[in-house]
């Protein structure tokens, strides 16, 4: 509707028709586009009157007109509506214009819709059913690849399982505050957190809430990134916006859509495991040691115990099943001019490839589009969603089977008395785990939106929204408690039997009142000032009980619990803003837009809490305003400047003491908390910089948008983790810049067409540069997250100044300087290892314990090339994405050494000379066995080289993990509408989906894109025992009614 | 625009404003307070002085080998530089809270609550003192910093010995604005380990400060009267010594039996304590063995070497654990900070190196008999054990060999012990290496843990290894 109107605007700057009176005659014709294929339900209106038709399928319309000199205004969704003066003939092919081509519209701050050429800042769209074509179960990762400057990692293959976005970026120094864009679904502002409450939570790959979605619904997603085009959504959007648009119905004819699919997924890439040596230790073979594999070979095992299988599982594989999904969706709209409907019902269901795992989400969707009048319009819309699922503790599953031995068969868990089956009491399966130990989720979400618009006069628009996002989360986690029975060996984890049950609720209501005032001051000259308030208010809640000690060892209720607990936290988040937005255009060629928003926050001290920020973006489309040759069909320049404020979390501002309970004597007892609040906090702030470059070619066969970008964020107010010696393990402070530069660059090309064959293709780069400007005075480092390694390997990352965010720091080789300048920052790979000559591990190289930088998580560029080819009604689409330049600290790979797993073991029983030089600087010549216990030359190795210096050395375990990936291909076929004809099915597609099907890195472990921390976590240089990626096969069928 | 538009606009404004404040002003925490309940805080710092306790045992008693993991080369256990961050974080919370205490206390001019957190602070922090030697003292606690420096090791000796000094001062003050309630019979008690006695606290305090004197041995400073001294100021047969008996919800050591019982294996007994135990070193059986030991299914005890790990499943009762209805670890068991016993052994060894073998051999004699009346040995038995030539030595006889072994027997998973152990050289008799030591002599130290390597790095003063001696052990 919005379109429409802002499209009336424009077109009055044309010169107006004279009008005359006629007679009556019918005037027929067919809409085409640019191509000659017709275009479908169109609507045509006799320009200044009510009257009109709407075309049919084929595009062919009549209608009648009375009026000579009549005009007639065709539009339709996706197109620039045109004109068409009427003369003396009765019928007329209209070919119209597609948006992309034209005057493209994205949707922009606030839900308005503006033209792209328009903005002074850079905006990309996706459609929905280019979203859908991939049939991925999180709208996010449907992102993927398809707009620059924006990272999207899924955290793993987990049914359900969290995927991060990053815009241009992290731009929050603290380790602990999302970075993740602001969702707005049709102008309500989204919950896409991925809440973890507890340790627990965090490593079970729960939901971000926008996967609760349904792709299918989906029209549009707007990505925007800059900080002029966030301005307005505050603070609230300083990490980026994403705007999701849902489907909406058209006017004239009840359509019934329906979706289905099914896929099969399976991991798409296992470490390289060892399969020579069996369980055992110091080479000894021991069918019940705990070592899995430092015993000898398996042929010499076989030769002690004949039960031993002919060869050993891998490792890894036999832990993992495929999985599968299923989704089926209806869509039903319908209604006339003035009440339209659109409804839709779908369901998912996913199982994982970890036995146990799984996730079903059921959505339900109304949205009403209805006006009174000419004055009045009221959109209300209900977004009901129930989701959630099994969720497993990959982290801890990847643990267990690797120290589950793969002379034992994984999948042989569970004896006939339902109780833990291991080899070894101590040694737990990981299925069993998976099976006894299980954490559910289940989610309740409604998100609803009531808006209503007000267009006394022509100039005025008065639009009032008010949505609410709520949803309830309950999750419980349980296991039993050992039987008792004789010969038991119950599963560790699972402890006596214990129940925990955490009810999350979160309420977010969003109220904005905005009035839009439009003049046209001459023909040339047009202003839209929009003034506005905001509103939102955040309240969240949480119930935490826990019980522990059942007393009937499988009946997992809290009543049946010995030891109970319960906690509770609150919060109040409330924000009052106010806005205005200014543009001025001239000749449809110039654009200027000023905004201002003030924000008031309850979450920062009076004196503090009320923060000012403007912007200020140009557009100058200079193809409108210079004669260029012919060849150059559009180009555009825009510049914008932006500043942001940005408050924190509630309760920050202060120190505060903790309570709990003594269970035996009830007695409350107290403890100063762990957090240091300060209570002269001030607010934030981003400064961004843009400039840019849009252009098309050889008519519009050809396209780039170039962008370039610089965004500094001072006093970030940050959670520091310090010393518990301190006082507090943890300080809020304001401390530290940051700055992010990156460019952005996007091509659109279709190299063929013909009238059967078209070939696009579309290609975006964008590469980010940040860097730690300063810290706090007295702070020298702030520490990200730590991963665990053996042996002092563990590896940190940390914010230093003058570096770059994510560098990874950790135990080194240590190397001969010599006479070269040692930094004690870098690690000069160029100079030889040292040997060492005395001690235990003479012979072996030795390690460096001075943390140095090792690598860093955050890629050097990303990119995605996307190519289309269509042929009659066969379309081909494929997705290829990378990201290139980033290490990853790989702890499975640190376990696989330290447990022999990991292929390169297989050399334990050679006897080699390290290359390297001795301390003094000679070369070193000593021969040394790498296996455990008594070499071949009567020394004593004791664990051998793997266990005592390999795994002790993080740059082992710090990997390339840059990826090149067939992110998705899909094959889609139209069926012939012939064969439809009398049938009440209007047409048909059957599309073949293959996601993530190949994967080119040199990361040894599970695919290098999944993260050992939660969706919601800046710690993203931690990977290893995740839930591994997968591959997807998908076939969809869509029938359209 | 009339007059009464502007005003009624005017009041609009206003009234919005004032409103609008009020609707931002929900940043109070309705979670939490920002001061604690004094008696709270109180309470919670004595029950995790002795949960601390436990949580340092945890560590010390592999060293000490009254305990063995149940897998093969366990790190503790073969002496591997482990990453003791949650006891450091335990510890370092505890004494937080007693800081604090000791501000309330004295701005309320409570001297009472003051001595009791000054007692307390130390002993944690001695107990820092004991595993890594320096430490941030001075610079901590205050949140004046987010990296504290650390002070040397005989300054926080030192100021162990200070916030003793000060603690006993302050108890022995009168007019305390505030006193600690004292409950009666089996009312809730606000103080665990002394229920508000001033005196017990001042016994204790000596007795702590005796612990640290003694502890000088190797050092020049050690000052054989100064200990006695204390020692006298200390518990007397009839005092009550510092331990607490409530407990969450059991207590600790029983928990590791629970667990165990429950095939989550924990709390193994080292055979070097078996054997001690039950004849095997000595030739005699000690009747406090069945009294913190589990039977096999053998009918009889077993130990586990340190290192070597468990010899079947792990499920069988193919050796001994901590028992679960054991004098240390039933549920209820008293969980020692300081006891009577030990008291009457530093007597014993500062005696005997002032030459006073006469006060030695009592006390030596005393700390046996004390202990295994409180463990509810018969006297029969005690008799018997104690009559025996081979502990009944005889004054002239008597060595620090003696005294050290038995104060081993009678202060089961104290840590203590550990420094014992350090001051004599592990003097005990038949104590070896664990099996698959990664070190060629015995354990000395702990490496500092990675919460404070990786928060306060630059700091955090270089250790070489955990064969490294800190400066008493010299």
């Amino acid at each position: 509707m919005r379109k429409t109107l802002n499209f009336s605007w424009i077109v009055l700057l044309l010169i107006l028709p004279m009008f005359s009176i006629g007679q009556d005659r019918t005037i027929t014709g067919k809409v085409t586009d640019e191509r000659g294929n017709p275009v479908a339900l169109a609507s045509v209106i006799i320009k200044g009157t009510k009257n009109g038709v709407t075309a049919d399928d084929n595009g062919r319309f009549s209608i009648s007109v009375s009026a000579r000199n009549a005009v007639l205004q065709i539009s339709a969704a996706g197109y620039g509506t045109k004109e068409v003066p009427i003369g003396n003939a009765n019928n007329y092919d209209v070919q119209l214009v597609s948006n992309a081509n034209l005057s493209e519209v994205v949707v922009t701050a606030l839900g308005i819709s503006r033209q792209k050429r328009t903005l002074g800042y850079s905006a990309q769209d996706i459609k929905g059913e280019d979203l859908a074509n991939t049939r991925q179960t999180n709208i996010v990762n449907a992102l993927r690849g398809k707009v620059a400057g924006v990272q999207i990692n899924s955290g793993g293959g987990a049914p359900g399982q969290g995927t991060r976005i990053v815009i241009r970026g992290i731009k929050s120094l603290d380790p602990t505050k999302d970075n993740q864009p602001l969702f707005v679904i049709d102008g309500v502002v989204m919950d896409n957190s991925t809440t973890t409450v507890n340790s627990q939570g965090s490593l079970r790959g729960l939901s971000n809430r926008a996967a609760d979605i349904n792709p299918d619904d989906i029209e549009t997603i707007s990505v925007l990134r800059g900080g002029a085009a966030t301005a307005l959504y505050g603070l609230a959007g300083a990490n980026g916006v994403v705007v999701i648009t849902t489907k909406s119905a058209k006017a004239g004819k009840m359509r019934v859509g329906f979706t289905t699919s099914y896929g099969i997924d399976q991991v798409n890439k296992f470490p390289d495991v060892q399969m020579m040596f069996t369980q055992g230790n110091n080479g000894v073979y021991n069918p019940a040691e705990f070592f899995p594999v430092w015993g000898p070979t398996v042929a010499e095992a076989k030769a002690i115990d004949p039960t031993h299988p002919d060869q050993i599982f891998h490792h890894y594989k036999r832990g993992y099943q495929n999985g599968n999904q299923f989704r089926t969706s209806i869509n039903l709209s319908g209604g006339n001019e003035n009440a339209l409907i659109t409804s839709s019902l779908a369901y998912f269901k996913q199982d994982g490839v970890i036995p146990n795992s799984d996730y079903k989400n059921i959505s339900a969707r109304l949205n009403a589009q209805l006006k009174f009048g000419s004055k009045f319009k009221f959109n209300p819309s209900f977004y009901y969603v129930s989701s959630g699922g099994r969720r497993v503790n990959a982290d801890r599953y990847n643990e267990s089977l690797t120290y589950w031995s793969p002379r034992w068969d994984v999948k042989d868990y569970i004896r006939p008395d339902g109780t833990h089956k291991t080899y070894l009491q101590g040694n737990n399966n990981p299925i069993f785990g998976t099976y006894s130990n299980q954490f559910k989720d289940d989610v309740n979400r409604l998100i609803s939106n009531l808006a209503l618009t007000y267009s006394p006069v022509e100039w005025l628009d008065v639009n009032y929204r008010l949505g609410m996002d709520y949803y309830a989360d309950f999750r419980r986690h349980a296991a039993p408690g050992p039987k008792g029975l004789v010969g038991e060996t119950p599963h560790e984890d699972n402890g006596l039997g214990f129940v925990n049950e955490d009810r999350l609720s979160n309420r977010i209501i969003n109220s904005n009142l905005m009035a839009t005032f439009k003049k046209d001051w001459t023909s040339k000259f047009g202003t839209v000032l929009r003034v506005g308030n905001e509103l939102r208010d955040i309240k969240y809640s949480r119930l935490s009980s826990t019980g522990s000690e059942l007393d009937i060892p499988d009946l997992l209720t809290l009543n049946n619990a010995k030891i109970r607990g319960t906690t509770e936290y609150r919060e109040l988040y409330r924000i009052v803003s106010a806005y205005g937005d200014l543009s001025l255009s001239w000749d449809n060629f110039l654009f200027l837009n000023i905004t201002g928003r003030n924000d008031w926050t309850s979450t920062l001290p009076d004196g503090n809490n009320s923060f000012f920020y403007p912007s200020v973006s140009l557009s100058y489309v200079f193809t409108d305003h210079l004669k260029l040759p012919s060849w150059i069909s559009f180009g555009k320049l825009r510049g914008s400047y932006a500043e942001i404020g940005k408050d924190t979390r509630p309760y920050e501002t202060n120190t505060y003491y903790n309570s709990s309970v003594i269970t035996s004597t009830s007695q409350v007892i107290w403890t100063r908390g762990d957090t240091k609040g300060d209570p002269g906090l001030k607010p934030e702030r981003t400064y961004t910089v843009e400039a840019g470059l849009e252009a098309k070619f050889f008519r519009n066969r050809l396209g780039i948008d170039f962008t370039w970008y610089k965004l500094n964020s001072k006093d970030q107010i940050i959670n520091v983790s310090a010393s518990p010696t301190s006082g507090f393990t943890s300080f809020i402070l304001n401390a530290g810049e940051l700055q992010n530069k990156g460019i952005e660059v996007v091509l659109n090309g279709t190299p063929v067409e013909t009238n059967h064959f078209k070939w696009d293709v579309s290609l975006n780069f964008s590469r980010n540069r940040n860097k730690v400007i300063a810290l706090r005075e007295g702070l020298a480092e702030i520490i990200v997250g730590t991963h665990f390694g053996y042996a002092g390997s563990t590896a940190s990352m940390k914010y230093v100044p003058g570096y770059p965010v994510g560098n990874i720091y950790g135990t080194s080789y240590l190397r001969y300087y010599g006479a070269k300048p040692d930094d004690k920052i870098n690690v000069d790979k160029s100079l030889p290892y040292v040997i060492a000559v005395t001690g235990t591990n003479r012979g072996f190289p030795m390690r460096d314990a001075t943390q140095r930088i090792l690598g860093n998580s955050q890629p050097d560029w990303i990119g995605g090339i996307t190519n289309t080819l269509t042929y009659k009604n066969v379309t081909l689409s494929f997705l290829f994405e990378t990201q290139q330049g980033m290490q990853k600290y790989n702890q499975l790979g640190n376990f696989m050494s330290a447990f022999g797993i990991a292929k390169y073991t297989e050399n334990r029983r050679e006897t080699i000379v390290f290359p390297g030089v001795l301390p003094d600087g000679t070369p070193n010549t000593q021969a040394v066995w790498l296996g455990q216990g008594t070499g071949p030359d009567g020394r004593n190795y004791t664990a051998g080289y793997y266990r005592n210096v390999y795994r002790g050395i993080t740059e082992n375990f710090v990997e390339d993990a840059s990826w090149v990936r067939l992110r998705s291909l899909s094959l889609g076929y139209d069926l012939p509408k012939n064969i439809f004809k009398g049938s009440f099915i209007q047409s048909a597609n059957v599309t073949f989906t293959g996601n993530n099907l190949l994967l080119w890195t040199d990361y040894s472990g599970f695919d290098p894109e999944t993260s050992s921390f939660s969706a919601g976590s800046n710690v993203d240089a931690f990977a290893g025992f995740t839930y591994p990626a997968v591959r997807s096969f998908l076939v969809t069928l869509s029938v359209n009614f | 625009m009339n007059k009464l538009t502007r005003n009624i606009l005017l009041m609009v404004l206003l009234v919005s404003i004032v409103s609008c404040k009020k609707y931002l002003d929900v940043n109070t925490n309705p979670n939490s307070p920002t001061t604690p309940a004094i008696n709270g805080l109180l309470t919670r710092i004595t029950q995790n002085a002795a949960l601390n306790v436990y949580r340092v045992s945890n560590i010390t008693s592999y060293y000490t080998q009254y305990l063995a993991s149940p897998n093969a080369s366990s790190p503790t256990d073969v002496y591997e530089p482990i990453d003791a961050s949650s006891a450091w974080t335990s510890l370092y919370d505890n004494m937080t809270d007693a800081y604090d205490l000791e501000k309330i206390a004295a701005s309320q001019g409570a001297t009472q609550y003051q001595g009791v957190a000054k007692i307390l602070l130390a002993m944690d922090l001695h107990l820092v003192h004991n595993l890594w030697g320096s430490a941030p003292y001075t610079e901590a606690f205050s949140g004046n910093t987010l990296t504290p420096a650390y002070d040397g090791e005989e300054s926080i000796y030192q100021t162990c010995v200070k916030l003793l000094t000060d603690g006993i001062e302050l108890l022995k003050k009168t007019g305390s604005t505030r006193t600690i309630p004292v409950a009666s019979g089996s009312a809730v008690r606000v103080d665990l380990i002394h229920n508000g006695s001033t005196d017990g606290w001042i016994r204790t305090g000596y007795a702590l400060r005796a612990r640290l004197l003694n502890q000088l041995s190797k050092t020049p400073q050690y000052n054989a009267a100064n200990v006695l001294a204390d020692v006298d100021a200390s518990y007397q047969p009839s005092s009550k010594d510092a331990f607490i008996t409530v407990f969450n919800v059991r207590n600790p050591w029983n928990q590791a039996a629970v667990n165990n019982a429950g095939l989550l294996l924990d709390g193994w007994l080292s055979s070097y304590y078996v054997d001690a135990m039950d004849g095997s070193t000595f030739g005699f059986a000690d009747p406090r063995l069945p009294l913190t030991a589990s039977l096999t299914r053998f009918n009889d005890y077993r130990g586990t070497r340190n290192g070597a790990g468990r010899v079947g499943s792990g499920t069988q009762k193919d050796e001994s654990y901590i028992s679960l209805t054991g004098y240390y670890s039933s549920t209820s068991s008293p969980l020692y900070i300081i006891s009577y016993e030990e008291v009457k052994f530093i007597e014993a060894e500062a005696a005997f190196r002032a030459n006073n073998k006469t006060r030695a051999y009592a006390a030596y004699l005393e700390g046996i008999r004390a202990n295994m009346n409180k463990m509810g040995v018969a006297a029969v038995d005690r008799d018997a054990y104690v009559n025996n030539p081979a502990i009944s030595v005889g004054e002239a006889n008597l060595t620090l060999q003696h005294i050290f072994q038995e104060k081993y027997k009678a202060l089961f998973l104290m840590p203590v012990t550990w420094d014992d152990a350090r001051r004599s050289n592990y003097i005990y008799q038949g104590f070896q290496l664990p099996l698959n030591a990664v070190e060629n002599t015995y354990i000395r130290r702990l490496v500092f843990p990675s919460v404070e390597t990786s928060r306060n790095g630059k700091n955090v003063p270089p250790v070489p290894d955990v064969t490294d001696k800190l400066w008493w052990d010299k």
